[in-house]
């Protein structure tokens, strides 16, 4: 076989695509995995951190379940990867809270769980709505502002630029070839396989998976896909090493195992300008302040924008391609979260010759039906 | 060891330092104070609890960290002493715990509140036709000459002195020999009565954090208090802004250089500048460029004591820069080069084509090893400066988003500037060093060139009349720039002092190594970002100023690219650290409120 020729080849080396290789890394299959240069629209290098539950699959109740089930497999990944690259990823599933500040917001949310539990077919789990004083005995120096929140015993994060070093280190060591400087401008398919340009040369390839982030959109028409994301923009601060004080995440604003503490939130729909709003950051700090009155005077050392990869209602998209058959297309927006999902379920699935039934419920033909309707 | 000169005139302030009396004098900045009373070590590191003193004295690297009344992480350079005042080693990370019950800590009663001052505060109304950010040569040339204008001008500048870097302390000099400095030092002293005589605002003590488009057209400044009590920040409207940021030493990460008694050639200068504190007996001076031989003849002049000299220009650099010397020669850097290292070399043994040199230590320098030739020798030392030259220091531009371009003689990134210091932001204009490292003498003219530009384009004066006035300051500029090229070419950093190796510190902040980098970089990761991303290098409070020009050298090494290709960190805001209720402070607006609540407040 000659050296640019491969069973699979994954475009993308974010979260997503990494994933899929560390899920397929000991499966007998010549792999590669495509990135794009030093700047590009990197979702994984912005992202916030948390493996998170609660909240998720209003509207769509088999994505809380799949969300539940990452969950439950993390640990597993985190010591996969120990084991597989020597980099712990600070997994920590303490339990995680999501704080309103005011009344409203209290009673706003308390509906949307109400709402989100009450589906036909969720699979429930238990999220508490608690008090100012019931938080606070589980999360020390709550400001006075905060009225109450929810909390999921589920709820956790990691160090989200770890798990992706660690997911490339073990993909490496099994032998996936790694290629950066090699965004892909055209893909071909052709009888039993893919031609793919890239920036880096032509690539042959028996399968393809597309998890390409944003680009996504671009790339998946040509092999017979669809996959209609957009950006949207979030933000995040960084603020200096303290020592350690916040022992849960919070879901805008946790402490990393290394002593920093990151405060992210904002939707914007700004298209691909990752610059940074001064009203969004202030607006975000403001809140974080009144979460926490003690940061007030802890200094911001960074900050960045960073684009979501959206799709019409929120949720994944994982296909296969009917007309260019080895072809499949993965996007999301919790790259971290369904990590684990993505290693141990969909990536087998990706390979397999049947497409599993549980997954037919992310095809973008749901946007179609919509539409439609 | 560094001294205090004997005649200087200011008052004793009394302060403790981990509860041990320490005598310093009045307008000393807390680091200043230490190193004269021999204190070296002023933090122990949060990655890995190695002691730390101050690098760079000017506001960047964050290696001062003290614990001040209580207060934790406090940049001992940037706070003057009071009577009385607790200072602390801080000791790895900050606890938070103490920050909100802390007192506040006494602060000089010299330190105004600089948008107070300026007038321009958190009024929107209040629209400038010109925000010039630095008060070095370029910045005060460019408010004088927009101000005389007849612009509405605001200069903003971190020190609560004008003068910038290279003419620190000017207006409150410690000295009592003036001479000592050299007559360059105090020709800055006409730039600051032409500023204040000019109708321009002086921010001074205010940090420009961030720099905007807005959608109607202006362009908005986030400027900090900066280290008081209880800083604040407000944004500022402008029509144009001229970035006049200057220059920062190049790093030296050789091995050891994060030892306290390391400092640079720079940060030794600013102690002799503002606390006529100089350095004695014990110290070793190694690097090549124009500000070691200022600073070796300025110690000297002044009284103290440089054992040796280490010259690490590079065997045959002089041949190469010959074709350029012409020129240099007409200029008045020749002689005035000559007077420096003549007088220099005849009071201090000078070791030249030093090759390799390793500060040796466990806790604090005790000596330093060097090379010529693959001969291997060592000093014993207590000080060791060091200095490969400086380069811009653009982050408000770069996080602006203006176009940079690498200057391969200088060996640096620079921002791109039409003739004018026309940035590629529209509005924006870059003037000086931070435009194009090449001295004092060319910096007031580049801020003058850009003022005009900007007040023409502003419509206050024809483009006819623009380079009318423009032809002098042009002249200038070109008397300022002859000899450039031999200074250029004789000094430009040799490659081994600029890519780090093995287990040698790349990232001062977050301790990361070379070869950590140089293994982020083998398994893949595509540039200084990526490798930012995979270490933790750049991420921490200095903002990348200590590591960027070393990244950038590490990755065209090792990834066998040119440096434009290896590229430097994606800057952003805020370029100078400020607190999260600083941020908290700034107006929001609906939008905002709507991008981070998205509660349907109509339900």
């Amino acid at each position: 076989m000659a050296d640019d020729a491969f069973d699979l080849v994954i475009v993308g080396g974010g979260l997503v695509g990494a994933s899929i290789a560390f899920g397929l890394r000991e499966g007998g299959l010549r792999i590669a995995m495509l990135d794009e240069g030093d700047r590009a629209h990197r979702a994984s290098r912005g992202n916030f951190g948390l493996v998170w539950v609660q909240g998720k699959g209003a509207g769509m109740p088999a994505y809380g379940s799949w969300t539940q089930a990452s969950a439950h497999l993390w640990p597993r990944l985190a010591s996969d990867l120990a084991r597989a690259s020597g980099i712990d990823v600070a997994l920590a599933q303490p339990g995680g809270a999501h704080l309103c500040l005011s009344r409203h917001e209290l009673d706003y949310r308390a509906a949307e769980i109400e709402a989100l539990l009450a589906q036909p077919g969720f699979e429930r789990y238990r999220i508490d709505v608690l008090d100012h004083a019931a938080l606070a005995r589980r999360i020390p120096g709550l400001g006075p502002d905060v009225v109450g929140g929810t909390w999921s015993d589920l709820d956790g994060h990691c160090n989200p630029l770890r798990l992706l070093d660690a997911l490339h280190v073990a993909a490496a060591r099994a032998g996936v070839s790694y290629r950066p400087r090699a965004a892909v401008r055209v893909i071909a398919p052709h009888r039993g396989g893919f031609t793919l340009d890239t920036a880096a040369g032509p690539l042959r390839a028996r399968r393809v998976v597309l998890a390409a982030g944003l680009a996504n959109a671009r790339l998946a028409p040509m092999v017979g896909l669809r996959a209609p994301v957009v950006p949207n923009q979030g933000q995040v601060i960084a603020l200096e090493r303290v020592r350690p004080f916040l022992p849960v995440p919070i879901d805008t604003l946790r402490q990393t195992d290394e002593g920093t503490v990151l405060v992210g939130d904002a939707q914007r729909d700004v298209g691909y300008d990752e610059s940074l709003a001064t009203d969004v950051l202030a607006t975000m700090a403001a809140r974080a302040v009144r979460m926490f009155p003690a940061l007030a005077g802890v200094r911001v050392t960074r900050a960045w924008a960073a684009l979501r990869v959206m799709s019409p209602d929120g949720f994944p998209i994982y296909a296969a391609s009917r007309t260019a058959p080895g072809a499949s297309v993965v996007t999301c927006h919790s790259g971290v979260t369904l990590a684990a999902v993505h290693a141990y379920r969909l990536a087998p699935a990706l390979v397999a010759d049947a497409w599993p039934a549980d997954l037919d419920g992310y095809s973008p033909a749901r946007f179609d039906v919509r539409a439609a309707a | 060891m560094f001294a205090r000169l004997p005649d200087d005139p200011r008052p004793t302030v009394a302060f403790t330092f981990d509860g041990a009396g320490v005598d310093a004098r009045r307008g000393d900045s807390v680091a200043a104070a230490l190193v004269a009373a021999g204190h070296l070590a002023h933090r122990l590191t949060p990655v890995n609890a190695r002691p730390r003193g101050p690098w760079c004295m000017m506001g960047a690297c964050h290696d001062c960290l003290v614990s001040v009344d209580g207060v934790p992480n406090v940049q001992g350079c940037t706070v003057a002493v009071a009577p009385g005042m607790r200072v602390e080693t801080q000791r790895g990370a900050r606890a938070i715990e103490a920050a909100a019950a802390s007192p506040a800590f006494a602060v000089d009663d010299s330190v105004v509140l600089a948008l107070d001052d300026t007038g321009v505060g958190d009024r929107s109304d209040a629209l400038l036709d010109i925000a010039v950010v630095g008060a070095g040569p370029a910045g005060l040339a460019a408010a004088t000459v927009a101000a005389e204008a007849g612009l509405r001008v605001a200069l903003f500048d971190e020190q609560r002195q004008a003068g910038g870097q290279i003419h620190r302390g000017i207006t409150a000099s410690p000295l009592a020999r003036p001479a000592v400095l050299g007559a360059d030092y105090w020709a800055g002293g006409s730039l600051v009565r032409a500023f204040e005589r000019s109708g321009a605002r002086h921010g001074a003590g205010a940090s420009v954090w961030s720099l905007a488009p807005r959608d109607d057209g202006t362009l908005a400044l986030a400027v900090s208090s900066g280290p008081t009590a209880a800083p604040r920040s407000a944004l500022v409207l402008a029509r144009a802004v001229i970035v006049a940021t200057g220059a920062l030493e190049r790093p030296v990460p050789i091995p050891g250089w994060t030892l306290p008694g390391v400092m640079s050639v720079g940060a030794a200068q600013i102690l002799l500048k503002t606390a006529g504190v100089v350095a004695t007996r014990g110290t070793v001076i190694a690097g090549s460029g124009p500000l070691l031989w200022l600073y070796a003849w300025q110690c000297l002049e002044a009284g103290g004591t440089i054992d040796a000299l280490l010259d690490t220009t590079p065997r045959g650099r002089l041949a190469r820069a010959l074709p350029h010397a012409a020129a240099f020669l007409m200029s008045r850097y020749a002689a005035k080069g000559y007077e420096l290292v003549r007088t220099v070399r005849a009071r201090t043994r000078v070791v030249e084509h030093v090759d390799a040199l390793a500060a040796l230590g466990d806790d604090r320098v005790e000596g330093v090893r060097f090379g010529v030739g693959g001969a291997l020798d060592s000093l014993a030392c207590d000080t060791l400066l060091l200095h490969h030259g400086v380069v811009p220091h653009a982050t408000l531009a770069l996080a602006a988003g203006c176009d940079i371009a690498w200057n391969d003689a200088q060996a640096c990134f620079e921002p791109v500037v039409d003739p004018w210091g026309g940035s590629s932001l529209p509005g924006v204009w870059v003037a000086g060093d931070a435009a194009n490292v090449a001295g004092a003498d060319a910096a007031a003219p580049r801020g003058a060139l850009a003022a005009l530009a900007a007040a023409n384009a502003l419509g206050r004066f024809d483009a006819a009349e623009r380079d009318r006035k423009a032809r002098p300051w042009r002249a200038a500029l070109a008397r300022a720039l002859r000899g450039r090229a031999f200074i250029d070419m004789l000094y430009r950093p040799a490659d081994a002092f600029r890519v780090p190796r093995d287990a040698t510190i790349a990232c001062r902040c977050e301790e990361v190594t070379a070869e950590r980098v140089v293994q982020a970089l083998r398994a893949g990761a595509s540039g200084p970002n990526q490798a930012k991303a995979l270490t933790r290098c750049g991420m921490g409070p200095c903002q990348g100023r200590l590591c960027a020009p070393t990244l950038t050298a590490l990755v065209a090494e090792t990834c066998g690219i040119s440096a434009t290709e290896a590229g430097t960190y994606r800057q952003r805001f805020p370029v100078k650290p400020v607190t999260l209720g600083e941020l908290a402070a700034l107006p929001g607006s609906a939008a905002a409120d709507a991008a981070v609540l998205r509660i349907d407040r109509n339900r």
